[in-house]
């Protein structure tokens, strides 16, 4: 078992922070060094923010589903705790998506939140992963809490699927699908490939902050562990049995 | 022990004879409902013409949040002691989940049928389509009578699980709010609606598949 101490002096503690440095740096470079588009101008610069932090989205509560599933096979903690790291990761890269949709769009469609259906539906989204964080709150016991999390954890999954064709089924005011599409991608090509580069980077960023957060998950589940093992003391534990024999 | 459907039953008539015995849904929950209708008006003015345009979809959300009260009654009403005892009585959790399911389905499809009716008097909605609304009527009952017993028995006993129950079916619950709604919506415009017919028939089967695969693993966590 890895004590605490141990596990911050280990060489995975210190590079994934450095891998996310990095390919924050790389995301960052790329997108500055791009032309502004010919009519949004520095305000497309977002996209290659926004739009790498909802394939994370989709990424993560991917993952969240495998490693709910693998959970419910294998009974296995450690595909609880990358469900549930996954999960964590999801749900703040789905906020961000948000957060920065909503930078664009106040100046683009003059308000900060309308009803389109991929924006609600991705606020939906938050939410239920949401829901998932706070049902894993209800309980102590791990394996309660990984067998009822897991099973949301791959019913969950359908709001994916809904959110991405959103705007296929919708007439929507969110963009369409520009990239990934059967006549090619509708973009000039070094806006793809920065936006390509900025995918790369935020997707081995998540590599990363999932190992860190794995660590983290298993000196929590390890600590519950411990805590669970001290018995407080009983009643009755203070009574002893009575020397029959009348030794000395 | 009896065959599975036997097992089912069993558990969808206590249901409904508790349920009679306590009137919850007829008596509180479907007024409750007619009466959201009732403020709704009073809220956004009283222009026919809006109330008009937004009485079916108005019907709907409600549907969505006063059944989500419906099909997931079971947490405050069912205890940790009542819980043990079917699964010491060896009935199937599969057949226990089915029956619950199946309770909270009839329930549904009274409260539905109920207000519909309330909203056509009080809306004065188009009929566009209508002939439609059984089937659909049937499907959301299905898919959140399925969707609402499985939250409850993944949340069964965990702390404040009567307040995390709506927050996990609500937000799910958006596949078939989107069915409903835009099943009408194409009729109203001439198109077909049978994609989105499709689509809460799927999401019904997906949730009943997922509550049946995983009913034995919740049953074990108490």
């Amino acid at each position: 078992m890895t004590s605490p101490e141990q596990s911050e002096l280990s060489p995975s503690s210190v590079w994934p922070w450095v891998v996310m440095a990095v390919a924050g740096l790389v995301t960052f470079v790329a997108a500055m060094s791009v032309s502004p588009d010919a009519v949004q101008g520095q305000l497309s610069r977002i996209m290659y923010v926004h739009v790498p932090a909802a394939w994370l989205a989709y990424l993560a509560f991917g993952i969240t589903m495998f490693g709910s599933a693998m959970y419910l096979w294998k009974k296995s903690l450690k595909w609880d705790r990358l469900a549930h790291s996954s999960a964590e990761i999801g749900v703040f890269f789905t906020g961000l998506a948000i957060a920065l949709g909503m930078t664009w769009a106040k100046p683009t469609w003059g308000v900060w939140w309308t009803w389109d259906a991929r924006l609600t539906l991705t606020a939906i989204m938050f939410f239920v992963y949401l829901g998932y964080l706070a049902l894993r709150r209800t309980t102590d016991n791990l394996e309660v809490r990984a067998k009822r999390a897991s099973i949301l954890g791959v019913v969950a999954i359908i709001q994916v699927p809904l959110v991405h064709f959103s705007v296929v089924w919708w007439r929507s005011l969110h963009q369409a699908p520009t990239i990934i599409r059967p006549e090619g991608p509708d973009m000039d090509t070094s806006m793809v490939v920065t936006l390509l580069i900025a995918v790369a980077s935020f997707t081995v960023m998540y590599v990363a902050m999932m190992i860190k957060r794995m660590e983290l998950a298993h000196l929590e589940d390890e600590i519950t562990i411990e805590e669970q093992s001290h018995q407080g003391p009983a009643a009755g534990d203070a009574v002893v049995a009575p020397d029959l024999a009348g030794g000395v | 022990m009896t065959g599975f459907w036997t097992q089912a039953f069993t558990i969808t008539r206590r249901d409904l004879l508790r349920e009679r015995r306590s009137g919850e849904v007829l008596w509180v929950t479907l007024p409750f409902g007619a009466i959201a209708l009732l403020l709704v008006p009073l809220a956004i003015g009283t222009d026919t013409r809006t109330l008009e345009a937004i009485g079916l979809g108005m019907f709907w959300v409600i549907v969505m949040l006063f059944g989500v009260l419906i099909a997931v009654r079971q947490t405050n009403t069912e205890t940790q002691a009542q819980r043990d005892q079917v699964a010491l009585a060896g009935i199937d959790p599969a057949a226990a989940y089915v029956g619950r399911s199946l309770a909270s389905f009839l329930l549904l499809v009274v409260f539905e049928t109920v207000l519909v009716f309330v909203t056509i008097v009080l809306y004065d909605i188009p009929l566009v389509g209508f002939e439609w609304m059984p089937l659909v009527i049937l499907l959301v009952a299905a898919g959140l009578s399925l969707l609402g017993t499985l939250a409850a028995g993944i949340v069964s006993t965990g702390r404040s699980a009567a307040a995390l129950v709506p927050l996990l079916v609500a937000p799910l619950s958006v596949p078939l709010l989107i069915g409903a709604t835009q099943t009408f919506e194409s009729l109203r415009y001439g198109r077909s609606s049978l994609a989105w017919i499709l689509m809460m028939t799927i999401v019904t089967l997906l949730l009943g598949v997922a509550g049946v695969l995983s009913a034995r693993t919740l049953q074990e966590t108490g």
